[in-house]
């Protein structure tokens, strides 16, 4: 009877806690719409959505909130949460599938090989946001493969020689898009190249959430339906295999998917270091490590992290910082402080 | 009916030849002890006989199919495998370790249900280990740890069961209260069980019939007594080994060396006794 009762209150817990989340995620996009150069008052607002709705046209006082409600802050948004959801959730399936508390989509090689086919894509094919979606996607798979199969040939201790691996292999794809910036046309595709791996959410507009919300949603559909096994993938590959998983099947599952939502947001606002390594620790330690929770959490928690570390980046000084940098500042202490916390122990 | 038959077994490790020539069948039901020294292939054969390696030879029948013809879904729903101490990388708890043993009935996209956790805590207090359910599995001991990793092998449901070494790590209370839950387990559930041993004393004890490995090929197989006597295990082990009765007629397998008269008796070297 104690068991059950005991057994209880820790679901409600986790309900309690997904409550919250969500809660402040709604806060947190709410708040984010009104701050930044222009502020935007919650009066106007509604007005500005009550026009739209009833499609009425704009009275010139409202014109600038208009503009700025609709065409930048709001695709901006929701962009940066949909982003934060995809980094968190490919670490986190990242992070399981490869029972290495040390990687994510950035350190495995992923966003470097997206980036790099992105890049190849722009000069290639020009902007076409499904081409470079594509080579994204194909650079970002090879990046991954060739950091698990270089890592599995070492025998040693596994969870630094993946993190090398990655290492080595970011390296190569981050000179490949260097040496494409420097063989690229200086008047037509640098300017394209070099404003787009700056990254960030700047400059997004409907037509990009647009050509990346259906890939996203896909994949992130299909990871969150695989979530659970990820648990049992977790354990290593023979006892997997001895509790009836297709390993090498599941392994493909996880790598391609979560490959192919980093690919997608990376053609849409390039590379954004440290969310997908610090957003699934973080929710570990609120909810737990059990997959079944924790991929439906971290994606919660992403977007919240995401949405904050943009509006930060918009507002804290005059001009706009770029994101990375604000991440790098948050997450690499986080790491530390991980590290030395796992040192306690 | 053979539950488990395992016919002219040759496997290679890279070039190295592990396995030759291994054939036993094992009756349903029964408990079979595989022993050999180190390295004489044990635990390859367990994993050959899961499916894990593949041999480069031979063929093994799972209730007279060819392992071949199975998939990993399939073959897990047939055998459950209690692994050698296992550490997580993630601090799962404990009940969420024993409902992955659901696995192999759940499709890819399934999840188990609350009624198969609820299921899952119900065979943790049948195995009065109910109060880890809530723990963390990397914080409870070694020996608890073990009790989980057979409770997650149980609710997985199967009629053959294979354990590595399920007392290695173990001090002299946790082997014994493991072995006897594996036997009544297996006894009272009709599963039939292969388990590796080191100890030729847990295999006597515990044990229906047993088969002995050396150099990766058997050396002698079949119903306990029949098998572990003086010289088969002396040759085995390359130890002279005595099988000894104590006052209530059991048998203990001890080491000839320990039997010696003097052997190590009171050291009259001066050493000082600690304070």
């Amino acid at each position: 009877m104690n068991k059950t009762l005991k057994f209880k209150s820790s679901k409600t817990r986790e309900q309690k806690l997904f409550l919250l989340i969500i809660l402040i995620l709604l806060v947190t996009f709410f708040f984010s719409l009104t701050v930044g150069r222009y502020e935007l008052e919650w009066a106007n607002i509604l007005k500005v959505i009550k026009l739209k709705v009833t499609n009425q046209p704009v009275p010139a006082d409202l014109f600038t909130d208009d503009v700025v409600f609709w065409s930048v802050r709001l695709p901006r948004l929701v962009m940066a949460l949909m982003v934060g959801s995809v980094l968190a959730v490919s670490g986190t399936v990242f992070q399981g599938l490869f029972r290495n508390p040390l990687v994510s989509p950035d350190i495995l090689g992923v966003s470097a090989g997206a980036s790099f086919g992105a890049g190849m894509a722009i000069l290639l094919v020009g902007e076409s946001a499904l081409a470079i979606q594509g080579f994204a996607f194909g650079f970002g798979l090879l990046a991954v493969t060739l950091a698990y199969q270089l890592g599995r040939r070492c025998r040693t201790d596994a969870i630094t020689v993946l993190v090398l691996a990655g290492v080595i292999v970011s390296a190569l794809f981050t000179a490949g898009l260097s040496f494409l910036k420097y063989v690229a046309d200086p008047y037509e595709e640098l300017p394209a190249l070099v404003f787009w791996t700056m990254g960030g959410f700047s400059t997004i507009v409907w037509k990009d959430i647009v050509m990346t919300l259906p890939v996203i949603l896909i994949g992130m559909l299909i990871l969150f339906l695989l979530r659970w096994k990820l648990d049992i993938m977790a354990l290593g590959d023979e006892e997997a295999m001895s509790l009836g998983v297709n390993v090498t099947k599941m392994r493909f599952l996880y790598i391609t998917f979560a490959t192919l939502i980093v690919a997608s947001s990376v053609s849409a606002c390039g590379t954004i270091g440290w969310v997908g390594l610090v957003v699934p620790h973080m929710a570990r330690l609120i909810i737990g490590p059990g997959h079944n929770q924790l991929v439906s959490f971290a994606a919660i928690l992403g977007a919240v992290f995401m949405i904050l570390m943009d509006t930060i980046a918009r507002t804290i000084s005059g001009g706009e910082i770029p994101i990375g940098i604000i991440t790098s500042f948050i997450g690499a202490p986080f790491l530390a402080y991980l590290l030395w916390r796992q040192g306690q122990e | 009916m053979r539950v488990l038959a395992v016919e002219n077994l040759q496997f290679y490790y890279g070039t190295s030849l592990i396995l030759d020539e291994i054939t036993f069948s094992v009756s349903p039901g029964s408990i079979c002890g595989l022993l050999g020294p180190n390295g004489s292939g044990k635990t390859t054969l367990l994993k050959c006989i899961n499916g894990i390696l593949k041999p480069a030879k031979g063929r093994i029948e799972v209730n007279n199919v060819s392992l071949e013809q199975l998939d990993r879904q399939e073959i897990a729903k047939n055998m459950s495998v209690v692994p050698q101490q296992t550490y997580t990388v993630f601090p799962f708890k404990v009940v969420d370790m024993v409902v992955m043993g659901r696995s192999p009935v759940l499709e890819m996209w399934q999840k188990p249900t609350l009624s198969d956790r609820a299921d899952a805590v119900k065979l943790l207090t049948e195995l009065s280990i109910g109060h880890l359910a809530e723990r963390r599995f990397n914080e409870i001991s070694g020996g608890e740890r073990q009790m989980v990793l057979l409770a997650r092998a149980i609710f997985q449901d199967t009629k053959i069961m294979l354990l590595d070494e399920p007392t290695s790590h173990l001090d002299l209370k946790n082997q014994v209260k493991i072995m006897d839950l594996v036997r009544s387990v297996a006894v009272d559930r009709g599963i039939t069980t292969i388990m590796t041993l080191h100890d030729p004393n847990l295999a006597l004890h515990y044990c229906d019939d047993v088969v002995l490995l050396k150099d990766g090929c058997i050396m002698d197989m079949g119903e306990k007594n029949q098998v572990l006597f003086d010289e088969n295990l002396s040759t085995m082990y390359e130890l002279k080994v005595n099988v000894e009765v104590t006052r209530q007629g059991k048998k203990v397998i001890l080491p000839e060396s320990w039997q010696e008269k003097n052997a190590y008796q009171e050291r009259s070297l001066p050493y000082e006794k600690v304070q």
